[in-house]
């Protein structure tokens, strides 16, 4: 064995980059010299399934594009808008991922090249093997009249971060006697039941603090789409809540301070919480992995290959045609699963069949939590589920639950 | 960057890779395992769980593991979380799953207790130990199971459920801890949760 040159031996020993201090970049990867798997994205599935390739197979090189620095979670975010969490009770790092060997680069990938078997990064590309697409959900601004122009000021806190905490701030600063209004995208948007919890949570703060104020939440859709029957007997100790289903937002005008339903209604507000309809993360449309929707992604059920380009594998909330809600759960179960399949499909080794499971708590106040579990199996060829249970009530020990569930699944993911 | 420079730095990095590496990883390639890792979103990583509420699974016994998985699908021991992911273990294969966490490294909660807790515990500790002995570790023979290193909040959650004959509503193996729990006060089921978790 030759004597690893300097640059060789820092970018082998991972960590002599940190020690040295120098970040490293997209073009320090632009060759690979074995078999290597990038994953786009490093959320709840991608950085599931950079570690899970890594502990797999620690002979693969796992390269990791995540822009943001540092993970802010999605679950418990609503919690920080009652004040019950800070934001930075939710917020992690990275460091842990390159302790297993992940390379995690903070930078966006700007196309994917499936021939070339290339993601491109700005003018600088990433030679792969196997590629992981876990991009998470993109905004479709133009579906709301006014919105796009509008960004800036009309708040979504739907990918947690910057807005949370501003959307916080907001409502603690609207006067007692304002108007918060809520506005649900029409199914499927991320996480199905996350506008009923953050209903219980803004309705929660208010009862508490702003006794005079109420919350408007106007559904696309026509009835609360998960746990229904929870979050209504939740909702009898909140009557500040003035519920409204079959109620799409179509325009918003942040200049008189009001939204329109597709019946023409107008409704103003003091805040505004404007949850916009989604698809598939950036990437994935302008990577031809979306199918006839131009939405989301469909994949093989045991690989999570992308049923139209070949070598790249598409996990989480981009994907459908899984009977699975778009929740953190199931991407962190996806994470892991795909790893498995591309560690087995890379070594020429049949792929073990696995099927995800969900378990998605709510909370209801302050203390107390509701939960959803689904379970699966594979039937001929597809995930199927076998069971949904519900918690009979609400209950303190579900929010105890919750903790245990989220410092797990968080150390899953990132620890 | 100076050559002289260079090894100093590249043995620091050799020293923080050992300290820092891979420790944890296991193996991920037994008949087991890709079940397995599904349970780790709550479980930890090979069973080691991280969290106060979940039972850590690494090196359980598989006679109680699966008694407790056939409870929780049958609906026996009730739990709306267990339930469906009993079912999606039996379906997928009891017998590899119980036999993948036996094999894994037996690992303590990393959560801590007030030593004063662990102190009235360990002092009231008697009552416990005529059935899971001394040492706490139980007894297979008598379908009694090991109670030490588990995190403190799940001991008590499960005392709690006992004394409310809301575990296993029914089983009469059970009938005798269930008589024993309804004589000790909450506070002190604490403290033996607090002074089980503790012992190794």
């Amino acid at each position: 064995m030759k004597d690893p040159t300097r640059r060789e031996f820092l970018w082998t020993s991972g960590l002599g980059l940190l020690a040295a201090g120098c970040a490293p970049t997209v073009a320090d990867y632009a060759q690979k010299s074995g078999r290597r798997v990038v994953v786009i994205g490093g959320g709840w599935g991608g950085a599931t399934a950079a570690k899970y390739v890594r502990l797999a197979d620690p002979s693969i090189e796992v390269v990791l594009l995540e822009p943001n620095k540092q993970f802010v979670s999605c679950p418990f975010s609503n919690l920080v808008l009652s004040g019950v969490r800070t934001i930075d009770s939710i917020t992690f790092g990275y460091d842990r991922l390159r302790a297993h060997g992940v390379r995690v680069l903070h930078d966006t990938a700007t196309a994917i090249e499936p021939d070339a078997k290339r993601v491109r990064v700005g003018n600088d590309s990433l030679p792969y093997d196997r590629l992981i697409v876990s991009p998470g959900v993109e905004f479709q601004w133009e579906q709301v009249e006014g919105l796009a122009a509008a960004q800036d000021r009309v708040l979504h806190a739907w990918k947690a971060g910057p807005q949370t905490v501003e959307l916080a701030r907001q409502l603690q600063a609207m006067p007692d006697g304002g108007v918060f209004v809520l506005t649900i995208p029409p199914a499927a948007y991320r996480c199905p039941p996350g506008p009923y919890e953050r209903t219980c949570q803004v309705a929660w703060y208010l009862k508490n603090n702003k006794p005079k104020s109420k919350l408007i939440v106007l559904d696309a859709n026509p009835n609360i789409i998960s746990k229904t029957a929870l979050f209504r007997a939740a909702w009898a100790s909140y009557p500040n809540i003035e519920y409204r289903g079959s109620n799409k937002v179509v325009k918003v005008d942040p200049g008189t301070r009001e939204v329109t339903t597709e019946l023409g209604d107008k409704v103003k507000y003091d805040v505004l919480n404007l949850i916009p309809p989604q698809r598939a993360g950036t990437i994935a449309v302008s990577a031809d992995l979306v199918g006839a929707d131009k939405r989301w992604c469909e994949v093989n059920h045991l690989t999570y290959e992308s049923v139209k380009h070949k070598n790249i594998h598409v996990i989480g909330d981009s994907t459908i045609g899984l009977p699975v809600p778009k929740s953190g759960n199931i991407a962190n179960a996806m994470g892991k699963i795909s790893a498995l399949a591309v560690v087995s499909l890379l070594s020429d080794k049949p792929v073990p069949p696995m099927a995800p499971g969900n378990t998605c708590y709510s909370w209801v106040s302050d203390r107390e939590a509701i939960a959803v579990v689904n379970a699966y199996k594979i039937e001929g060829g597809k995930v199927v589920q076998i069971e949904q249970k519900l918690t009979p009530g609400q209950s303190e020990m579900w929010a105890q639950n919750a903790v245990g569930w989220a410092t797990s699944i968080w150390q899953d993911m990132l620890g | 960057m100076e050559r002289d420079k260079v090894m100093p730095i590249a043995l620091i990095s050799l020293l923080l890779l050992a300290l820092t590496g891979t420790a944890e990883a296991g193996p991920l390639d037994g008949p087991g395992a890709p079940t397995a890792v599904i349970c780790s979103a709550c479980h930890g990583f090979a069973g080691q769980s991280q969290s106060n509420t979940m039972p850590i699974l690494a090196g359980m016994a598989p006679w109680y593991f699966k008694k407790a998985i056939q409870d929780f699908a049958a609906g026996k021991r009730t739990s709306p979380e267990m339930e469906p992911y009993a079912k999606q273990v039996v379906q997928f294969g009891l017998d590899d799953v119980a036999a993948y966490f036996a094999a894994q490294k037996r690992t303590v909660t990393p959560v801590t207790s007030d030593p004063a807790a662990i102190e009235r515990g360990r002092a009231a500790a008697a009552q416990c130990t005529l059935c899971h002995g001394a040492s706490g570790k139980g007894d297979p023979a008598k379908g009694v199971p090991d109670l030490t290193g588990q995190p403190p909040g799940y001991l008590k959650s499960q005392m709690l459920l006992f004394k409310a004959d809301k575990r296993s509503p029914g089983d009469a193996q059970l009938k005798v801890v269930k008589v024993l729990m309804a004589t000790i006060p909450d506070e002190q089921l604490a403290d033996l949760a607090a002074y089980w978790s503790s012992v190794r």
